[in-house]
Order: C-alpha cells, then sequence, then structure tokens
C-alpha cells in the first residue's frame, strides 16, 4: 500500500488539475494559487508518470477531491467500491474534501455525463439516502454541488432551491456553490441568479467553483468551462462570499487551456475578491 | 408521483440519450434542450475513444469510426466509473458481441494493442526487488511487472490508412514502461514469447526454462539453445523486459 501522507486542506483561491498544465506548472507554481482540485476518475488507481506527477504535488500542495462518476442521483447502485477506492486514493494524497454533483450519470451502466434528477419528494429521499451512505463509508461528510442542466425534468414537486435544500439538510452534507452554473442555469431558465443562490443553503458552504461558459448562437449557455469567467459570474461570487465569507473556491478550466499566466491572473481575481471579504469581515468584528 | 416516477423519466432519458433513432425523447423535453445533451454525451465517449484510439479511427475511416461509437455508447451497459477504462470497455465489446455493423477482420487486435498502450502507461504496480546484475541463467529472472507479452493473429503494429492486411500473420510483441516512465515496443518471436511466458509463471531459473523450451521443441542440441537462450535474456535485461534476478539468495546471506 502506498504510504498515506499528512492531510492539506485547501484555503484560498486554487486550479483544477490538469495533464496539460504540469509541465509548466513544475517550473514554478504561481503564489495565486494555493491549492489544486482533480477529478479522482482521471487519476486514481494510476501508476508510471501519472502517479509521479501528482504525487509530487499533492506532497506541496492541498488538493481538493471533485468526483464525476458516483452518479448520485441515479438508478444504479450506489457505487461503494468506487468510494473505498477514493477513500484510499485521497488518504494517499491527504485529501480532506470530497464534492460530488447533485446529479445523475448512470441509469442502470454509465452515460459518462451529469444529468438532472426530478426534483420531487422521492428523489429527495433516494438521493439522501445515498449521500449518507457515501458519508459512511467515506468517514466525512461530502459537499454536493448545484449543477448545470439544459433540461427541467417534467413533474417537478419543488423549486431546484428547494431540492437543493431539502437534500443538504436531511443528508447532514455540506454544500458546494457553482456560481457559474447558477448564472448558466438562470440565463437558459430565466430566473433571478440572486434570488435562486440566496434561497440556497448558503451557511453550509464549505467549496466554490467559478468557471467560464460558451454561448451558443441562439444564446443557449454552455457550461463548457472553456472560457474566461464573465463579469455577472464574479459579480455573482463577491455576493456570495458576502453571504458565506472567505470560502476555498477553484477556477475550472477544462477546454481551450490557455497559458499559466492567463489563469493565473483569473485565480488571483478570486483571491482579491477573498480578501475584500476578509478585510470586511475584520472591519466587523472591530 | 410513485416512489420511481423519477426513475421513469431516468430510464427514458438514457434511452433516448444511447439510441436516439429508436426511442424518442421523453414527454415534456424540448428538442433543442434535449439536443445539448445528445451531443455533449456523445462527444464525451467519442473524447475518450479517439484519445486511445488515434489508428482504428484513422484506418477505418471517420464515418464508420463513428458508427462503432454510437454502437458501443447504444448496446455495450459499461460499468466502471473511471474514465481510463472506457477504451477498454471498447475492447471487450469487439471481443465480446457480435456486431451488425461489417468491420475488419484485425480490428479488434488492434484496438487491443492501442489499449494496450494506454493500460501499460498507467498500470499502477510496484517494482519487485531485483539483483539487477544477478546471473539470469543460474537465477531465477524478475520480468518488469509492466510486461504486456502480447500474440496476435494479425500484425498489428504495421496496421494503418495505409496497410490493411488481407491475410492472418502471426505477430508476437512485447510492451512495457521503461525506468524512465516511458512506454516500449519490441518486435519478439514465438519461442522469446514461450520462454517469457515460462519465466512469468513460474520458478524457473533461465537455465531450466531453455531445457524446458528443448525439451518441448525437441531440440537435437539442447545446451546450443540454452545459449542462444541467454543471448535473448540478456537482451531483454538490457531493453529492460527483464530486471534482473529474484533476492532470495541474497537476502538469506544478510539474514545470516
Amino acid at each position: 500500500m502506498t504510504q498515506h501522507q499528512k492531510t492539506r486542506t485547501a484555503s484560498g483561491a486554487g486550479l483544477g488539475f490538469r495533464r496539460e498544465l504540469i509541465e509548466m506548472l513544475k517550473a514554478g507554481v504561481p503564489s495565486e494559487i494555493n491549492f489544486f482540485e482533480l477529478a479522482p476518475e482521471n487519476w486514481a488507481g494510476m501508476g508510471g508518470k501519472s502517479a509521479k506527477d501528482l504525487r509530487y504535488f499533492s506532497e506541496r500542495y492541498p488538493f481538493v477531491c471533485h468526483g464525476l462518476s458516483l452518479s448520485l442521483g441515479g438508478i444504479a447502485p450506489l457505487d461503494e467500491s468506487l468510494l473505498r477506492r477514493l477513500r484510499e486514493f485521497m488518504a494517499v494524497h491527504g485529501m480532506t474534501l470530497y464534492t460530488e454533483h447533485l446529479s445523475w450519470c448512470a441509469d442502470d451502466s454509465h452515460l459518462y455525463d451529469l444529468l438532472p434528477i426530478p426534483l420531487t419528494e422521492n428523489a429527495v429521499k433516494w438521493t439522501v439516502d445515498r449521500i449518507k451512505h457515501a458519508q459512511d463509508i467515506l468517514g466525512m461528510r461530502i459537499g454536493i454541488e448545484n449543477a448545470s442542466y439544459y433540461v427541467a425534468p417534467p413533474g417537478a414537486e419543488m423549486s431546484e432551491a428547494e431540492f437543493i435544500s431539502a437534500i443538504v439538510l436531511e443528508a447532514d452534507c455540506l454544500l458546494h456553490l457553482d456560481v457559474n452554473n447558477i448564472y448558466v442555469n438562470s440565463r437558459n431558465f430565466n430566473f433571478d441568479p440572486l434570488a435562486f443562490m440566496a434561497a440556497l443553503p448558503l451557511e453550509r458552504t464549505c467549496y466554490v467553483h467559478v468557471a467560464g461558459h460558451y454561448v451558443e448562437p441562439d444564446g443557449l449557455l454552455i457550461d463548457t468551462h472553456g472560457a474566461a469567467v464573465v463579469a455577472p459570474v464574479w459579480t455573482l461570487l463577491e455576493t456570495a462570499y458576502q453571504r458565506i465569507g472567505n470560502v476555498p473556491t477553484c477556477l475550472e478550466r477544462d477546454f481551450n487551456i490557455p497559458d499559466l499566466a492567463a489563469l493565473t491572473a483569473e485565480v488571483g481575481l478570486i483571491a482579491q475578491l477573498q480578501s475584500r471579504i476578509g478585510q470586511a469581515e475584520r472591519g466587523v468584528v472591530r | 408521483m410513485s416512489k420511481t416516477d423519477f426513475q421513469d423519466f431516468q430510464r427514458a432519458f438514457g434511452r433516448h440519450l444511447r439510441d436516439p433513432r429508436q426511442n424518442p425523447r421523453p414527454d415534456g423535453v424540448p428538442a433543442r434542450r434535449m439536443a445539448v445533451y445528445n451531443e455533449l454525451l456523445f462527444n464525451n465517449i467519442c473524447g475518450f475513444l479517439d484519445s486511445c484510439f488515434p489508428v482504428c479511427r484513422a484506418t477505418l475511416g471517420e464515418k464508420r469510426w463513428r458508427q462503432l461509437n454510437r454502437s458501443f455508447y447504444r448496446d455495450w451497459p459499461s460499468h466502471t466509473p473511471w474514465f481510463h477504462e472506457i477504451p477498454y470497455e471498447l475492447v471487450r465489446y469487439l471481443n465480446e458481441t457480435t456486431l451488425k455493423q461489417p468491420l475488419p477482420a484485425w480490428l479488434a487486435e488492434l484496438a487491443d494493442y492501442e489499449w494496450v498502450e494506454l493500460a501499460v502507461d498507467i498500470i499502477d504496480c510496484p517494482i519487485p526487488n531485483h539483483a539487477s546484475k544477478g546471473d539470469l541463467l543460474v537465477e531465477q529472472p524478475v520480468l518488469n511487472p509492466t510486461l504486456m507479452n502480447l500474440s496476435y493473429q494479425w500484425p498489428v503494429h504495421k496496421i494503418g490508412p495505409d496497410y490493411r492486411p488481407r491475410k492472418p500473420q502471426p505477430t508476437h510483441l512485447l510492451v512495457y514502461r521503461d525506468d524512465q516512465d516511458k512506454v516500449q515496443f519490441i518486435a519478439s518471436n514465438p519461442v522469446t514469447a514461450h520462454l517469457l511466458e515460462l519465466l512469468k509463471n513460474s520458478s524457473l531459473t533461465g537455465r531450466t526454462a531453455c531445457l524446458q523450451i528443448a525439451r518441448e521443441l525437441q531440440h537435437p542440441a539442447p545446451e546450443a539453445l540454452v545459449s542462444h537462450g541467454l543471448a535473448i535474456l540478456e537482451q531483454l535485461r538490457q531493453q529492460g523486459v527483464i530486471l534482473g534476478t529474484h533476492l532470495i539468495a541474497a537476502g538469506t546471506t544478510q539474514a545470516r
């Protein structure tokens, strides 16, 4: 068994860890970047160069584990073997936080992307049971992320904010707040992003995502993580910080990856917003 | 709403995503929005397959490759949550099912060979203790744990858009990760393949393994085969296919 590392807890501003960035990061990690995030589905259970690269950085920086395949709202039985391997993988790399999307990606087998859960009482119960089970196996509370979606499943019995709140409270889990997803959904489904965010259980926020998206010719927004973060999303992040304080926040960039300097500038903006809220908080204390 | 109504929606959604031609989109789902998911999910799968199977893709041509990607997504239930194992699911699909799509006889082997490169690159296996300069004849050789000792009916390493073989040609290849973590490919032969198989699955020394092969071949001069075998073993050690020899004897000495 690979040796476990001392735990490192993420704080401040971070960046999604991708193979394309490794050589640039080896030349020196900019001081703006305090932690990294990875998808365990892309890294766990691997040896060779991949494992050595990851080990090099996880010995030096905190990593957050952000899952894609657990299918919290899915039909197939919860993947306990995935969870046990995650627990080991997180221990090996000293990770203390695991988050997943509040979505599903498998009916009886995997579809390999994130899909919207119908907003029903039964879906709340179903998903809560699975989150509790996951938390039991991992031995920790997990964060669930408000996902982006393009279809609102018919037959909704409650609002999305009510759905998320009910699950977070009943499963006693944490909230992973994705402000870009709120913005994308608010544009695609014509709602007020601020009102939506205010209705979430923000006091449970453990982690924040910020990212860019793509606008289709007909105006539909696609959550690609393939462009720079837009101004309204930065504003949403700033507003979120006023409610939740300084919570570790990651810039996601998965496509059209620019050079490290451009990414670092965006990570630096996160840090700037965080430092402002830090000052405001200190002001309140005085 | 009954207990599993939300799952009825999920099943209908999943069926449509896998096979939009045969399964209507679920009631109440706008066509424009469904199209986003159809494109996102299928492109996602194609991305995983394209990056592992560039030769299959180039050799089949874009249209037939995408047909295969679609029937894989439609017909093969993948249960792995690990993205790097999705290509292996395609290899299994090619080997374990009867496909309607007419495909070259060598495609399953070519796909296996392309998958091996990824598998060897990322396989997680500790390097066993070994004496790197140990005597390969009188001691037990230690193989590189990443080694894939491959035997195919087709010359998979030569197939490409410019070479589509019509007749099988038995092919032996060694694929392994070297000490710089680079994947290496070596052309092999039936005797070397058999020798490595013997060494992997037994505790034979280099010499006893060679003598066993001599017996099997009813070789008239077993000692000549041993010296030929030693040359092969030494070359394999130089290439990093063999790491050295087992440390058992040395360990005993140290214990004293």
